[in-house]
């Protein structure tokens, strides 16, 4: 009973073998084409070669089309086993690369015995297709977060890194420039690798130590780094300037100004007029006690507020502001000098304004002399007026 | 204080008010009405009152409030008849002007004879004055001259005789006739006997107000005012260097120092004298003694002596028994209105001679 079913069994697949062994044993071509070349079988399917590669093991590339059947591409390595490609209706043909040569490949496509070539072409080399290539593009940006530094101050340098390429950045070194009689504190010579579209902050302090006071370029943040595949690429980010100054003492400084709030700096004898001093402390350190002196002319009189003040400190950037009312008594110019004393120093201002005798008092005695006219002529129409008829 | 009313009317007696006003500013000249008062001997109010408002605003030194526009156009053109009717329909306000100036002793009324307003309205006014006021009323009364013409002669004729029927205390005549020998030409005359005129009125004002060595007063004025006919004048006279007071005295008497013609030692009824002196120069006794003298010619002489400095100063009021020169005057005047007569009945005459030539004719076309 076994015995028979395995000859029923062993039967059938020799008949099918057999069939197979018939469908694909029929050499439907078998010689070389080149790339861009391409046949037509049995006016329905195209083999096209897309490619020769010689390699380790070497292979083609072929794009077969048929009907109601995308085309699609494939790679058939020399030795392998023949590419199946079945049709919409189940028939099957196998491709087997037999060798390479260049741009050259010899291969042979076996399928059912009445098919043949049905046209041989030539075609256009479509945009090599784009293989999935990765490449890293690293930019760069340095910043400064001050461009102005004194000796013995530090500049905090932030690098920021992005990759705007398809492909991970990898083995980047970082080479920062140097400025002679700084140090760069924690400033790394290697970054971690940097996928596509990944950013990365990289910050260290740049310490002034002894670097001679100057404008510096500082030259482009070099960035070396390879792709997967190994290609090399580098990148740099722009210049930058720094200023380094002389470390500055810190000493307080005054300025005193006078103002005298007039249009045309004319006062009028005798009338009161309002002047302002300001002390602004335009050094780098507090004041110790201020104190200020005046030096005003014989007729000038304050008449309302104190105008010598003393202070006990000035913060640097503040002032003091103070106003007297002044009277001058006699026309002509005037000046007055301010002087404003601290610790071992002293500063100095003045202010002139000229002082004009009032209307009234100019021309008080024609006034006094109109009147009694006046009178008199207001007597005479008067009388005048009684004996008029 | 005696209170004196001085009234101007017409055109003459505006202007010798305005002189009285003048005077009374003292030697100040024009321009001391500008800087000085009136400087009267007594309470004066003065008003001149006139229908010519031209003849007002002339004036000078009146004050403009004592100036009376009695409105009628312009004057009333030496129309007597006229001036009479318009002083009837004003009297009212008139007299409204002189009452508002309170109450007098003494009213000088001065006015021309001869002129429209002052010689209708005078008689009238003493009239009323009489009613009103208890006082005594002298006229001083400007004759014109004899040539001014024939309507002036019948206005001063008529005009005087309308006056002394209302019978005022006094009438002292001024006769331009007999002063026009002050100056040559008319105007000067007026001027020169206005001014004359005002200073005598102001003198006898001074010494019926003041305090006397040998006293007249308004008493004295009114007995010597009712003398004789009421009619008279003044005289006056300045003291020379080596003059005595008598010959002072005498002086006034002269015809030289009178207003009007007349020979007081003939026609003169009573008189005042009134001397003003430094006191070394007033002499009583020969005062005395020369008044004694002249009243045994003249009548009854008041004297009044006022000590004041400077040389002796005379003036002599005098009312007078006979008028000679105002017989003459309106015997002038009568012969004047009968010429005046003739001759308008022949013009009327010889019109109508003219027009017979067409009695019962017809004009034809």
């Amino acid at each position: 009973m076994n015995g028979g079913r395995i000859l029923v069994i062993a039967t059938l697949f020799m008949l099918a073998y057999s069939m197979m062994a018939t469908a694909t044993d029929h050499i439907i071509f078998g010689q070389y084409l080149r790339v861009n070349e391409g046949i037509e079988i049995n006016y329905d399917i195209k083999i096209e070669v897309v490619e020769v590669k010689e390699a380790t093991v070497d292979s083609a590339k072929f794009r077969i089309s048929s009907y109601m059947l995308p085309e699609k591409t494939y790679t058939v390595f020399k030795g392998d086993t023949p590419l199946k490609y079945e049709t919409r209706d189940g028939i099957s043909i196998y491709i087997e690369v037999i060798s390479v040569q260049g741009k050259t490949v010899f291969f042979e496509v076996k399928g059912p015995d009445e098919w043949r070539v049905s046209n041989y072409y030539e075609f256009e080399p479509e945009e090599a297709e784009t293989e999935a290539v990765t490449v890293p593009k690293l930019e760069i940006a340095r910043t400064l977060d001050i461009s102005s530094v004194q000796q013995g101050q530090t500049v905090k340098v932030t690098l920021k890194i992005k990759n705007d390429g398809n492909g991970t950045a990898k083995e980047i070194n970082l080479d920062e420039p140097t400025i002679k009689g700084t140090y760069k504190e924690g400033c790394p010579a290697t970054l971690d690798d940097i996928a596509a579209g990944a950013t990365e902050r990289v910050s260290y302090d740049l310490k002034i130590v002894d670097a001679e006071p100057g404008t510096y370029e500082l030259t482009p943040t070099l960035l070396n780094y390879k792709s997967e595949s190994g290609a090399s690429y580098s990148s740099e980010s722009s210049s930058s300037v720094l200023v380094i100054a002389a470390k500055a003492v810190s000493v307080p400084k005054l300025e005193i100004k006078i103002t005298i709030e007039s249009g045309d700096d004319v006062m009028i004898c005798g009338e009161r007029f309002p002047a302002t001093i300001r002390i602004d402390n335009i050094g780098n350190a507090t004041t110790g006690r201020v104190t200020t002196k005046s030096r005003l002319p014989d007729d000038l009189r304050v008449v309302d507020g104190e105008i010598d003040p003393v202070y006990e400190s000035i913060k640097p950037g503040d002032y003091e502001e103070y106003e007297v009312m002044l009277i001058a008594y006699e026309p002509g110019k005037h000046i007055i000098e301010m002087d404003v004393l601290w610790a071992d120093d002293e500063a100095s201002t003045s202010a002139e304004f000229w002082a004009e005798r009032s209307g009234f008092d100019k021309y008080y005695i024609y006034i006094l002399a109109a009147i009694p006219i006046l009178l008199l002529l207001l007597w005479l129409i008067k009388r005048r007026r009684e004996y008029s008829f | 204080m005696l209170n004196i009313l001085i009234l101007g009317l017409g055109q003459c007696g505006n202007r010798v008010l305005d002189a009285v006003n003048r005077e009374a500013f003292g030697s100040g000249g024009t321009f001391a009405k500008y800087y000085s008062r009136q400087k009267f001997p007594a309470s004066v109010k003065t008003i001149a009152v006139n229908t010519a408002i031209n003849d007002l605003k002339g004036l000078t030194d009146t004050l403009a409030r004592d100036r009376f526009h009695v409105p009628h156009l312009h004057g009333v053109g030496a129309n007597r008849t006229l001036g009479k009717k318009v002083f009837e329909d004003n009297k009212e306000q008139i007299m409204s002007e002189i009452d508002k100036r309170g109450s007098f002793e003494l009213i000088f009324l001065i006015t021309s004879a001869a002129g429209g307003s002052g010689s209708s309205f005078a008689p009238l006014l003493v009239k009323e004055l009489k009613k009103a006021y208890n006082a005594q009323i002298i006229c001083i009364m400007v004759l014109p001259f004899r040539e001014e013409g024939s309507i002036f002669m019948q206005n001063t004729a008529f005009c005087i005789r309308e006056l002394v029927e209302e019978r005022p205390n006094g009438i002292l005549l001024v006769d331009n006739q007999y002063l026009k020998k002050y100056a040559g030409d008319i105007k000067s005359a007026y001027d020169k006997i206005n001014t004359t005129v005002a200073r005598r009125v102001l003198f006898m004002i001074e010494a019926l107000n003041s305090e006397m060595l040998m006293v007249t007063d308004l008493g004295d004025l009114k007995t010597v005012m009712n003398g004789g006919i009421g009619i008279g004048t003044m005289g006056y006279y300045e003291a020379t260097k080596d003059g005595t007071i008598k010959s002072a005295i005498l002086g006034s008497f002269k015809p030289s120092g009178l207003l009007f013609p007349a020979n007081v030692y003939d026609e003169g009824a009573r008189a005042m004298l009134i001397i003003k002196g430094d006191k070394k120069y007033l002499d009583l006794d020969l005062i005395t003694k020369t008044v004694e003298e002249l009243s045994t010619e003249v009548g009854q002489v008041f004297k009044g002596v006022l000590v004041k400095k400077g040389r002796p100063k005379v003036l002599s009021l005098f009312t007078l028994n006979s008028v000679p020169e105002l017989e003459k005057l309106y015997a002038t005047a009568a012969n004047a209105i009968r010429f005046e007569m003739d001759k308008r009945e022949q013009s009327k005459k010889q019109l109508d001679d003219a027009f017979a030539h067409i009695d019962e004719l017809e004009p034809i076309y």
